[in-house]
C-alpha cells in the first residue's frame, strides 16, 4: 500500500488479468480518481465541525434559521459562505469546483472512449455529465442499472461523514477497483441464502423493500482517493438515498487489499489477545480471516434489509449507531439457518461469531484514530454489553470466554431489539439504548493489552 | 469379492443435471485440459513452468470430480417424483417457518444440495427433520449453537 497523500492512497497489484485496452482505462481512471482528492482537500477541516462546508464563524443556529428560507444552504451538494451582505449563500459543488472538476470528466471521457464495453463507456459518460451539471441522479441510475463488470469505477460527493454539524454534506471520494471472482462468487453465494428467507418485517408501510436488486462484488481495489482513503474502509454500500435504493437497488462493495491490511494490522491481533486461549486455539489464521470476511459480506447484504422510510428523522443523531450495528448483527441472525441447512459448517459459523467481537475492538481502535467513527464503535459497544450483562461472554482473567450457543441467542434477540428501534423506535427508545449499552468502557479495559494495535 | 456399490439418492431432474455435466467434462473439458497442457509444455523447463503445473493442477481436479460422478451415476437411485404427498419426502419442495423466518427450499440428495439454489440435502439438519413430518407439525432442531423451532407449513 502507497500513501501518496493524505488523501490518496493506491494499492499495488500484480496480475489482474486486463486486456491492453481495459489496462489503459483503469490508468485513466486512476488518473481521474487521484484528481478528485484535491476537491476533497478543499472541503476538509478536522478542526471545525462542519468541516469548511460553512463558514467558520456561522453557529448551527444560523445555519438552519437560513436553511429555513434557502433550503439548498441544507443541501447534500452545496458549499455555503458568506455573502457581500453577510447573508449566508450556497454554491453548488460542480461551480464551485468547476475548473477541477473538467479535468476530472476529461480524463473520465478519454477512458470512455478506449473501452471495448459499450455499456460501461455509455456510464463513463454519464458520470463525467454528473459531476458538470451537478445531476448525480442519473449517474447512480445508470451505474446500479449496469451488469456486473470487472471495472469499478465510483466517483463523485458521497459520504456525509465529514460534516459533523448536520450529517448532509457530501464529501468527494473515489475509487477504482477490479473484480476478484473468487471472492465474489462467495459473496454472492451468501447474500443468496440471505434474501431468499422472508423475514418478518415490522412497520411494513414504512419498510423499503428491493431484495431481488441487491447486488455484491469483491474487489481488487487499485486506488481509495478523497474521503474514504482517510476512513480505509473495508467495505461500502451504496446509494446513501432510500428512495432511489427502492426503486433502483444498491451495490455493496467489499476492498480485499483494505480488508488484507485490516486483517494482519489489526483484527488478527486483537483476535489473538481478547479471547481465552481455550477459544482461539482451534481455528486456524484461514479460517478466522474468511470469518472476518464473512462479516463484511453479511454486514453489507444486510444493510439494505434494514431500510425504514423515516428512521433518520425519528432518530436523529443516534440513526447511524443503530444503522450499522443491526446491520451486522442481522446478518450473524441469518447465517444461523445457513448451519441449519448445512451451507456452512459450524466451524466457520464460530468463526463468523469470533470476529464479530473482534470487529467491534476494530472499530473502537478506528475510533481512537479517527473519532468521527464513533457510531460504529458505541454501535458494537452495545452489542458486546449486551452479551456480557446476558452471560453470552464472559470475562476471565481479563480475556473473553464467549458461549457461543449463548451468544447466537443473544444476537437473534439484539438483532429484534435493533430492527425495532430502526423500525419503529422514538428518539426517547434509542437514547435509553445507547444510555444503557454503549459504553466504550468495555473496550477501554482491554487498552493495556492491546496498547501494540491501537 | 463382491464390491459393495454406494448408493446415491437423486431426483429425475438431478439425475439429468448429473449426467449432462459428466458429458461435459469427458467430452470437451477433458480434452480442452490435454490441449492446455501440451501448450504448456511448449512454453519449455517443466521445473519453472506455472502454466504447466496449473494446467496440471486443473486436469487432476477434472479427473476427480468424473470419478465421483462415475460413482454417483453407476449407484443412483432415482427418488420417485411426489405427487400430492401430505408429509415431506426427498423431491418435496416445502415452506417452513424457521424461528421468525420463512424459507422455501426443495429436499434433494446430498449430491444435488445447493443451498445457494435452495436445494437443501435430505442429509443435513434440516433436511433430516423435515422428512416425514405432515404441514402443520414443527419440530426442533439444533446444531452446535444454533437451535431452532421449525414449522411445516406447505408442501409442495
Amino acid at each position: 500500500m502507497i500513501m501518496t497523500g493524505s488523501a490518496i492512497i493506491q494499492f499495488p497489484q500484480k496480475d489482474l488479468g486486463l486486456t491492453l485496452s481495459e489496462d489503459k482505462v483503469v490508468k485513466k481512471l486512476v488518473e481521474a480518481a487521484k484528481l478528485v482528492s484535491q476537491i476533497y482537500l478543499k472541503q476538509e477541516n478536522f478542526k471545525q465541525n462542519g468541516a469548511n462546508f460553512y463558514p467558520r464563524d456561522a453557529t448551527k443556529s444560523e445555519i438552519e434559521i437560513a436553511a429555513r428560507e434557502n433550503p439548498d444552504i441544507l443541501s447534500p451538494y452545496t458549499m455555503v459562505e458568506r455573502g457581500k451582505n453577510g447573508k449566508l449563500v450556497a454554491i453548488p459543488y460542480h461551480i464551485k469546483f468547476k475548473k477541477d472538476l473538467e479535468k476530472v470528466a476529461k480524463l473520465i471521457l478519454e477512458a470512455a472512449k478506449i473501452t471495448d464495453n459499450k455499456d460501461f463507456a455509455k456510464r463513463l459518460k454519464v458520470q463525467a455529465d454528473a459531476l458538470l451539471d451537478g445531476n448525480y441522479t442519473a449517474s447512480d441510475i445508470y451505474w446500479l442499472s449496469l451488469k456486473p463488470y470487472k471495472i469499478n469505477f465510483v466517483i463523485g460527493p458521497i459520504e456525509r461523514y465529514d460534516d459533523k454539524l448536520f450529517f448532509t454534506k457530501c464529501s468527494y471520494q473515489s475509487w477504482v477497483g477490479i473484480m476478484n471472482e473468487k471472492y465474489t462468487t462467495d459473496a454472492v453465494r451468501f447474500k443468496n441464502f440471505v434474501v431468499s428467507s422472508r423475514r418478518k418485517v415490522l412497520a411494513a408501510s414504512e419498510k423499503v423493500d428491493f431484495l431481488d436488486k441487491i447486488q455484491i462484488r469483491v474487489d481488487d481495489t487499485l486506488i481509495f482517493s478523497g474521503l474514504i482513503a482517510r476512513f480505509m474502509f473495508t467495505s461500502a454500500n451504496l446509494p446513501n438515498d432510500v428512495n432511489m435504493m427502492e426503486k433502483h437497488g444498491s451495490e455493496s462493495t467489499i476492498f480485499i487489499p483494505c480488508f488484507e491490511k485490516k486483517f494482519q494490522d489489526e483484527r488478527y491481533p486483537i483476535y489473538q489477545t481478547i479471547f481465552d486461549r481455550s477459544v482461539e486455539s482451534p481455528f486456524s489464521v484461514e479460517e478466522i480471516k474468511s470469518g472476518a470476511l464473512r462479516n463484511s459480506y453479511l454486514h453489507e447484504i444486510s444493510h439494505p434489509l434494514l431500510r425504514y422510510r423515516d428512521s433518520e428523522r425519528r432518530l436523529r443523531e443516534f440513526f447511524p449507531i443503530f444503522d450499522e450495528i443491526a446491520a451486522s448483527t442481522l446478518g450473524i441472525k441469518a447465517c444461523g439457518s445457513l448451519l441449519l441447512k448445512d451451507a456452512i459448517s459450524q466451524k466457520e459459523f464460530e468463526s463468523i461469531l469470533l470476529m464479530y467481537i473482534v470487529l467491534g475492538f476494530s472499530w473502537w481502535i478506528s475510533y481512537l484514530k479517527e473519532p468521527s467513527v464513533v457510531h460504529y464503535a458505541q454501535g458494537f459497544a452495545i452489542a458486546i454489553n449486551y452479551f456480557v450483562e446476558n452471560g453470552s461472554i464472559r470475562l476471565n482473567d481479563g480475556k473473553m470466554l464467549p458461549n457461543f450457543t449463548k451468544m447466537y441467542l443473544s444476537i437473534s434477540e439484539l438483532s429484534d431489539a435493533l430492527e425495532r428501534i430502526l423500525a419503529v423506535g422514538t428518539y426517547e427508545d434509542a437514547k435509553n439504548f445507547v444510555d444503557k449499552y454503549a459504553s466504550l468502557n468495555i473496550f477501554t479495559r482491554f487498552k493495556q493489552d492491546l496498547k501494540q494495535v491501537a | 469379492m463382491q464390491t459393495k456399490i454406494r448408493k446415491f439418492l437423486l431426483t429425475e431432474e438431478g439425475l439429468v443435471h448429473l449426467r449432462n455435466e459428466h458429458e461435459e467434462l469427458t467430452r470437451v473439458e477433458r480434452a480442452e485440459v490435454v490441449e492446455r497442457i501440451q501448450k504448456a509444455r511448449e512454453f519449455g523447463d517443466l521445473a519453472e513452468n506455472s502454466e504447466y503445473d496449473a494446467a496440471k493442477e486443473a486436469q487432476s481436479l477434472l479427473e476427480a470430480r468424473i470419478a465421483e460422478l462415475q460413482e454417483v451415476l453407476h449407484g443412483a437411485q432415482i427418488v420417485e417424483k411426489s405427487t400430492e404427498s401430505d408429509f415431506v419426502v426427498i423431491g418435496s419442495t416445502v415452506i417452513v417457518q424457521m424461528n421468525d423466518e420463512e424459507h422455501e427450499f426443495r429436499i434433494v440428495g446430498s449430491m444435488e444440495a445447493n443451498p445457494a439454489d435452495r436445494k437443501i440435502s435430505n442429509d443435513s439438519p434440516v433436511g433430516k427433520a423435515l422428512l416425514g413430518l405432515k404441514t402443520g407439525e414443527t419440530i426442533e432442531i439444533g446444531v452446535g449453537p444454533v437451535k431452532s423451532t421449525i414449522k411445516v407449513l406447505q408442501i409442495n
